[in-house]
């Protein structure tokens, strides 16, 4: 079977780098392990978070499904952060796992121009320059060719679970590792490497005691991630917050031993920001206790997921730690948490585009880039499709910039400095994070996206509409006065807020409300905003400076050695990115600007 | 932020020839645009915004606030992609006075124009391709050469205190940077400590920035030197003082003598400090043309010095203590004259020399020289103009920070004046990523989820 792309994996990468590049009107071949086990919630049953939420209206803004697939099943909604400021509030929400497993399976299977076939990937076929990757290889032996392959293959290849003693070749509990890819892309010369991840346990629901634990319940109003809905409206299910307590971590610490992650079982390196139970007791022994969200699983489950205590300690301990816990008592654990640990591929293999530099055609995204969470695979697969789409048209790539997008800040991290323990997101990444609002996503993508011809005519209207509402509400707001004033003179004091100007200015009920909060933000804010901006321009200048894929750097006399071999590693494709690279120095920039300088003047 | 370094095409402005007083100094500047940008600083702007690359033209040097003119001028006008730079310039020819210089310069960075750095109009040569092949090579040492001394002035051409005391206000500055970045990187509901930001340890890097850029001053008079005039009537002793100054200090430079009618200079030191000396003619009411325009001249240059050491001679000085307080008075004892020393000067016998330690310790002072520790060296200090912009530009950012916590602002508004700030003290110091922050964090906080 030839087609024009094959996709290797059903997860979050894999769902949108298929959708893409399909609508893109490529004939599309999506191979994976499990049919049944497409846009599975392997961890968190939950979409979204801070910066996380913003990427997920990125990725709608571009034309991605993950907003559609969270809001069509979202059972719990909240905005973080509301008591703070507008650059970190971010949307956040429950999904009912099982439905957003169907509905993402449901929507692969009606896209027209994609096919699903469930097998497993084992090596790749090269042309006959062994430079350019032209098809896979099945463990059945099935061979399908295609002009770009995208590698996708999350925490499989030659994935390993550990719960203390227990090693099974798994990449998730209960279904079987990707084995042999990983070690065919050794054999043609990837640097590859492994990292380490885990979950906790899932406990039965009518066996805890909510009495003892805090109620967290959704917010009122359930909101859209996705720009192409209105509302939302279906009933809430709420969390619950409980502890751990002294006794929880005396029995981690009498059984650390046992742990396959102190034993040296586990070679990975584990994430800093979403540490296992035992990590966080050991590493933060001051520290009395540790907060536990207990969330549903999913409408008509018993199941509840502990977040913050995933372990991969013996099951025995698990269930001792557990109980010790307020509400836990009497837990009842369903599944039992575990690590697994699984190859990677060193992201700075690849090009901002995500393709790789060594093999032409071959596109990797997802936590096959050492990264962590639906959100960040998701927006990696669908840049890595719509470059692969773009490399079969022949037209310029779509690189987003940290200055645009979240992903533009996560591809450029992975791809310039690569990562050497899973890579989360986080608002402290984004040095322009004022104009990487979530409620701006469409203003800052639609359009790249409809340009490219993913995003449909109509998000392009609704943008254009959106953009002629603020700019009414903001004339309204600018004409009409109130004690020798204009209203934007007053909502500019902190104590304002828009709220308290709507009985004046009835009008504004006339506005979608998120319009209005959208506006409210740009006034409130408009001189950091603006100072942002001008940072932004400043960073701009170097990323515009762009260096050609060929550039030859042992041509250059100037340029320190060491400098040399980092930048003919990573092949930046902007001065800017040049700068970036960890280690090099300031003079070896100026050299390149010099030189580059000299090239464009010929 | 680093970036700000390799700018290209930003306008800016540099004396191009060595600082002194010397008959003629060139200006010049550079940039998009910076031909129209500085058009208004001069009498004439049309000339300069039609005028013809390579052309010369004489007009007012002005200042645009009040079409004041501050020095009769040349200046060469040169379009891309000619002129050294290859980008739009200028170069002014003005007088040689280090007053008009300074005054040049200011101007023209009060409407848009910014120091270069060193070598920057030579990059921007190369980066704009007006050096042959054949130069090339020897181009890139030196470009490599002049950004790695900017980068080294952080690292080698700074004492290490400075280093050093930079560094610990940067170190706090980022702890409570991280914590806001923590703050904000979890969820209200999610970090359990939600603290109060720390604004006594802003204001306390607010003023340590601030002292640290005053010293400035003090780290110019000893690169630069100082002006310091010997005012007063005919007979008072000034020229006995100004002997003693030479007699006292070892390591006089050069003797420059000025019209004698008008001043005699020297450049002496005095502890360690460059001075340059001026003896001026007396006042005194002249019919004498001629000496009543050394006089004229006199007065021009009191109001240039640094400092004013007046001699006291018969007359009664209390109005004009009164209009200059800022003048250090000298009363100099001698056979002929008796009593003790008016309210507010200081006694001086310049026969015996008592008492002129005492006036060289009021120069001191009165010069406002921070840390001078016994042995006259001085240790944290800036002497670069590059440096105290930077920490300008850093108290700047932190006072917007407190202005927005205090008005109650969200943090993540407040971060990003913080970042402002550790990015203008990490560009003095080396370098900060944005990863730093993150292993702050990390190292030192658990985090819940």
């Amino acid at each position: 079977m030839d087609v024009d792309a094959i996709v290797i994996g059903g997860g979050h990468a894999g769902i949108e780098a298929a959708l893409a590049l399909s609508r893109l009107q490529f004939s599309t071949l999506m191979i994976t392990q499990s049919l049944d086990a497409i846009g599975r919630l392997s961890c968190n049953p939950a979409i979204g978070g801070l910066s996380k939420g913003n990427m997920v209206r990125e990725i709608d803004a571009l034309g991605g499904e993950m907003g559609n697939l969270i809001d069509e099943t979202m059972i719990q909604f909240r905005i973080l952060n509301r008591r703070r400021g507008p650059a970190v509030q971010a949307p956040r929400a429950q999904a009912d796992k099982f439905s957003y497993n169907r509905l993402a399976k449901e929507t692969l299977e009606h896209q027209k121009g994609l096919s699903l076939f469930q097998d497993t990937v084992v090596d790749l076929i090269l042309d006959s320059s062994g430079t350019r990757v032209i098809g896979v290889v099945t463990e059945r032996g099935r061979r399908f060719h295609a002009k770009v392959v995208v590698l996708t293959t999350g925490t499989f290849m030659d994935g390993k679970i550990f719960i203390g003693e227990y090693v099974a070749s798994s990449g998730r509990l209960g279904e079987p590792a990707a084995l042999g890819l990983g070690t065919a892309l050794r054999r043609m010369g990837l640097t590859l490497g492994r990292m380490k991840t885990g979950t906790p346990a899932r406990v039965k629901r009518s066996s805890l005691d909510f009495d003892k634990m805090e109620i967290q319940p959704g917010d009122s109003l359930m909101q859209p991630f996705s720009f192409s809905r209105e509302k939302i409206e279906r009933p809430s299910l709420s969390c619950w917050i409980t502890f751990t307590n002294e006794k929880t971590h005396q029995i981690i610490q009498d059984n650390i031993h046992r742990s396959p992650l102190y034993g040296g079982q586990i070679v990975g390196l584990g994430p800093r920001y979403c540490p296992s139970l035992e990590d966080k007791v050991v590493r933060f022994p001051d520290r009395d206790r540790h907060q536990i969200f207990v969330e549903p699983e999913g409408i008509g489950t018993e199941e509840m997921y502990l977040n913050g205590i995933s372990s991969s300690l013996p099951e025995d301990v698990q269930e001792d730690f557990i109980h010790s816990i307020e509400g836990l008592e009497e837990a009842e654990i369903m599944r039992t948490g575990y690590a697994v640990e699984y190859d990677y591929i060193d992201p700075t293999q690849l090009y901002p585009t995500l393709e790789c530099k060594q093999f032409k055609g071959l596109y990797v995204a997802g936590q096959t880039n050492g990264t962590s969470g639906y959100e960040e695979a998701a927006g990696q697969g669908l840049i890595a499709a719509i470059n692969a789409g773009q490399s079969l048209l022949g037209k310029a790539p779509l690189i987003l910039s940290r200055s645009e997008a979240y992903i533009g800040v996560l591809i450029d991290d992975l791809v310039t400095k690569g990562t050497n323990e899973p890579y989360r997101m986080f608002t402290s990444r984004a040095e322009y994070r004022l104009n990487l609002r979530h409620d701006s996503a469409d203003q800052r993508l639609t359009r790249k996206s409809y340009e490219i011809g993913l995003q449909s005519s109509e998000a392009l209207e609704r943008l254009e509409y959106k953009l002629k509402g603020i700019e009414e509400i903001k004339e309204l707001l600018r004409v009409k006065k109130h004690e020798g004033k204009s209203w934007i003179q007053h909502l500019k004091r902190p104590e304002m807020t828009i709220d308290q100007i709507v009985d004046s200015v009835p009008e504004l009920n006339s506005f979608d409300p998120v319009y209005v909060n959208q506006v409210e933000l740009d006034i409130k804010y408009e001189g950091y905003i603006k100072r942002q901006e001008q940072q932004v321009k400043r960073f701009e200048r170097m990323e515009f400076m762009k260096i050609p894929l060929d550039f030859d750097y042992d041509e250059i006399e100037g340029l320190s050695n060491e400098s040399k071999e980092k930048f003919k590693s990573v092949r930046p494709m902007s001065v800017g990115q040049a700068s970036r690279i960890s280690g090099v120095r300031n003079s070896d920039i100026a050299v390149l600007m010099v030189i580059l300088g000299r090239k464009k003047r010929g | 932020m680093k970036y700000a370094y390799y700018d290209t095409d930003d306008p800016i402005v540099a004396l191009a020839t060595p600082w002194g007083e010397s008959a003629l100094a060139v200006i010049r500047v550079s940039g998009t645009a910076s031909v129209d940008m500085a058009a208004p600083c001069f009498s004439r702007p049309d000339r300069l915004l039609k005028g013809d690359s390579h052309t010369i033209h004489y007009m007012n040097f002005i200042d645009p606030a009040d079409n004041m003119p501050i020095d009769e001028v040349t200046v060469a006008i040169y379009r891309a992609p000619h002129g050294f730079t290859g980008q739009d310039s200028l170069e002014i020819f003005c007088h040689g006075s280090l007053v008009s210089i300074k005054k040049i310069l200011e101007t023209l960075k009060s409407v848009g124009f910014r120091d270069a750095r060193p070598g920057e109009f030579t990059l921007r040569a190369f980066t704009q391709g007006k050096l042959d092949l054949t130069q090339a090579e020897a181009v890139q040492e030196i470009v490599s050469a002049k950004s790695r001394q900017a980068h080294s002035l952080a690292l080698h051409r700074l004492s290490g205190g400075l280093f050093s005391h930079i560094d610990m206000i940067k170190r706090d500055l980022l702890l409570i940077l991280s914590r806001i970045e923590l703050q904000l990187d979890y969820a209200e509901d999610e970090v359990v400590l939600d603290e109060e930001i720390d604004e006594i340890s802003l204001h306390k890097a607010i003023r340590a920035l601030g002292e640290l850029a005053a010293t400035y001053r003090t780290g110019k008079i000893f690169s630069q030197g100082v002006k310091i005039a010997l005012a007063g009537p005919t007979n008072a002793g000034k020229s006995s003082l100004f002997n003693l100054f030479l007699k006292e200090d070892r390591s006089i430079v050069s003797d420059i003598h000025g019209t004698t009618r008008d001043y005699i200079e020297s450049w002496i030191s005095i502890k360690g400090i460059p001075v340059r000396l001026y003896d001026t003619a007396g006042f005194r009411a002249s019919v004498d043309v001629i000496e009543e325009e050394g006089i004229r001249r006199s007065i021009q240059l009191l109001e240039d010095s640094d400092l004013v050491i007046y001699m006291i001679g018969t007359e009664d000085i209390s109005s004009l203590m009164e209009e200059h307080p800022e003048y250090i008075y000298i009363w100099n004892k001698s056979d002929i004259r008796e009593g003790n020393a008016p309210e507010g000067s200081l006694p001086l016998c310049s026969l015996t020399g008592e008492g002129f330690s005492d006036i060289e310790k009021e120069i001191i002072s009165r010069l406002e020289i921070t840390n001078i520790d016994n042995s006259g060296e001085h240790e944290i200090m800036i002497d670069s103009l590059r440096q105290k912009e930077l920490l300008d530009r850093g108290v700047i950012s932190l006072d917007s920070a407190v202005e927005a916590i205090e008005s109650g602002m969200p943090l993540d508004v407040v971060a990003p004046d913080i970042q402002d700030c550790i990015d203008a003290l990490g560009e003095i110091t080396g370098e900060i990523t944005s990863a730093d922050i993150l292993d702050t964090i990390f190292s030192g906080f658990c985090v819940g989820k």
